[in-house]
């Protein structure tokens, strides 16, 4: 369905079903860019790695893992090396202001515009966009 | 360009569709936010608030239910299905994306 | 007693859930963990170092001429399956997997079809059954949980959290639906916080559990809580939901 919609020049963003359920259903090449977004705990990295497969396996375009919540960039970012192997990662700080904007009911960049974790989150869309143009 | 998030639940998900569609925007570009999620709460993230998105969600209920024609094409889906949301992105709730024909 | 864990995803469900399973089986009781997540998290939580083990192939045998698709297989039985193939873990809880998503689609569904009729033939006066369903609203929709005569909502004190679990409310009240709901605020960090889960959902809260720096570090290791931090306020707030169930099982026993 994301293929057959006439979305013009609009850039979509997809926000899917936790878990893997709609990745598996989708068909293939359905999209050009899959934001693989992970917590650096094992279970959250064990949903990730499937994801990571699923995207690749049905050519979803360039796959980038959003490891959030990251407390030690070295201890946190091994584990992620250990389940995810050579991923592209971005890191997105672990961040008060992410619990606060959610207990509130606000938007992230309304709540606390240049908190840590939204700086990174908006840096990545330089990251995709430089790279894609 | 079409992008995909993906993820655990309560990994960071929707906030960082949310940032993203909103940053992308901020950028002049015009940005489609799709919440595909069988509970969706994008709108919350995207800051168009509580009430509307339980209203969307409503609308969205009523339809899997067979209560509303389903929509023509994607412009119709929003506009019936979604709202506009802080920085002119265009929110659409559409819990099942995957199937091309609900119902 | 038969209760399922039910939330948004990454509300602590299978956290609580696997606590809440050891704690009860640590009083003696025989404890069945169900697992009904095709992205299993129970495992950790148990502290059982599991991920795959879904019910294998074999149990199941296609049905007869013009009957179900599948059957357990002849010599099969609920009891002789939890025997053979739920795994044992800490504290001797039994763990029930549903099937993973990492295998192939028939086997799967094989799978599935045997923790179905595990689950439909158990015998509950031997095993008290702890569920673990899947994030979201899917499973609870399609009546997943209905072995459960007591489902406990985990919430968070987020907008998209109650979101999440007002609309598992409204699914509880379908036909097949739990008796009793209970309502368990997690992550709590603010004063008002269970007093405002417990105002967005029109119900009280039936215990609160603290946030815990101690349990979010063992989940970046993997490890349990109940192996990270046995005394702490977690584990101490698990324990009193597992009196308060146990409690309120009590009371139906002895009810004429």
């Amino acid at each position: 369905m994301l293929s057959s919609g006439e979305f013009g020049t609009s850039i979509v963003v997809a926000d899917l079903e936790a878990g893997i359920g709609t990745l598996s259903r989708l068909g293939d090449s359905q999209v050009d860019l899959t934001l693989v977004v992970v917590e650096p705990t094992p279970r959250s990295l064990d949903v990730g790695r499937r994801a990571i497969d699923l995207a690749r396996e049905n050519k979803q375009g360039r796959v980038i893992v959003v490891v959030n919540k990251v407390v030690d960039v070295e201890t946190d970012l091994a584990l992620v090396r250990e389940k995810l192997g050579d991923a592209e990662l971005v890191v997105v700080p672990d961040d008060d202001a992410v619990l606060d904007a959610d207990r509130a009911g606000t938007a992230l960049l309304d709540h606390a515009p240049d908190c840590p974790a939204a700086r990174a989150l908006v840096e990545l869309v330089d990251l995709v966009f430089d790279s894609a143009a | 360009m079409k992008i995909a998030v993906v993820g655990k639940g309560g990994a960071g998900k929707t906030t960082t569709s949310a940032v993203l569609a909103r940053s992308l925007a901020r950028q002049g570009r015009e940005v489609v936010a799709l919440d595909c999620d069988t509970n969706p709460n994008l709108g919350i993230s995207l800051g168009v608030g509580d009430l509307e998105t339980e209203r969307l969600v409503s609308l969205r209920e009523q339809l899997d239910d067979g209560d509303v024609e389903h929509a023509a094409d994607w412009d119709e889906i929003l506009d019936r299905f979604g709202t506009d949301g802080p920085d002119g992105v265009r929110l659409g709730v559409i819990t099942r994306i995957e199937n091309p024909d609900p119902g | 007693m038969k209760v399922a864990f039910v939330g948004k995803g990454g509300s602590g469900k299978s956290t609580i859930a696997g606590t809440f399973a050891r704690v009860l089986a640590r009083r003696g009781e025989a404890v069945l963990a169900l697992d009904s997540d095709p992205l299993p998290g129970l495992p950790y939580a148990l502290g059982l170092p599991v991920d795959d083990r879904p019910i294998p192939d074999d149990a199941v045998v296609a049905g007869p001429e013009g009957g179900p698709r599948w059957v357990l297989s002849p010599g099969l039985d609920p009891a002789t399956i939890i025997e053979r193939y739920a795994v044992l873990g800490p504290d001797d809880v039994r763990y029930l997997q549903f099937g993973n998503t990492s295998g192939h689609i028939s086997t799967i569904q094989r799978a599935q079809f045997a923790w179905s009729e595990t689950v439909k033939g158990v015998d509950t006066d031997r095993w008290n059954l702890v569920g673990d369903l899947p994030g979201g609203t899917r499973q609870a929709m399609l009546g997943w949980g209905s072995y459960a005569d007591c489902a406990i909502l985990v919430a968070e004190p987020t907008s998209k959290s109650l979101h999440s679990a007002r609309r598992l409310l409204r699914l509880s009240d379908a036909d097949w639906g739990p008796t009793t709901v209970l309502i368990v605020a997690n992550k709590v960090r603010h004063a008002d916080d269970a007093e405002r889960i417990s105002s967005r959902l029109e119900r009280p809260v039936t215990i609160v559990v603290p946030m815990s720096a101690e349990i979010m570090a063992g989940d970046r290791l993997g490890v349990a809580p109940l192996d990270v931090d046995p005394d702490g306020s977690f584990v101490e707030s698990v324990r009193a939901l597992v009196d308060h169930v146990a409690g309120l099982y009590h009371h139906v026993e002895e009810a004429p």
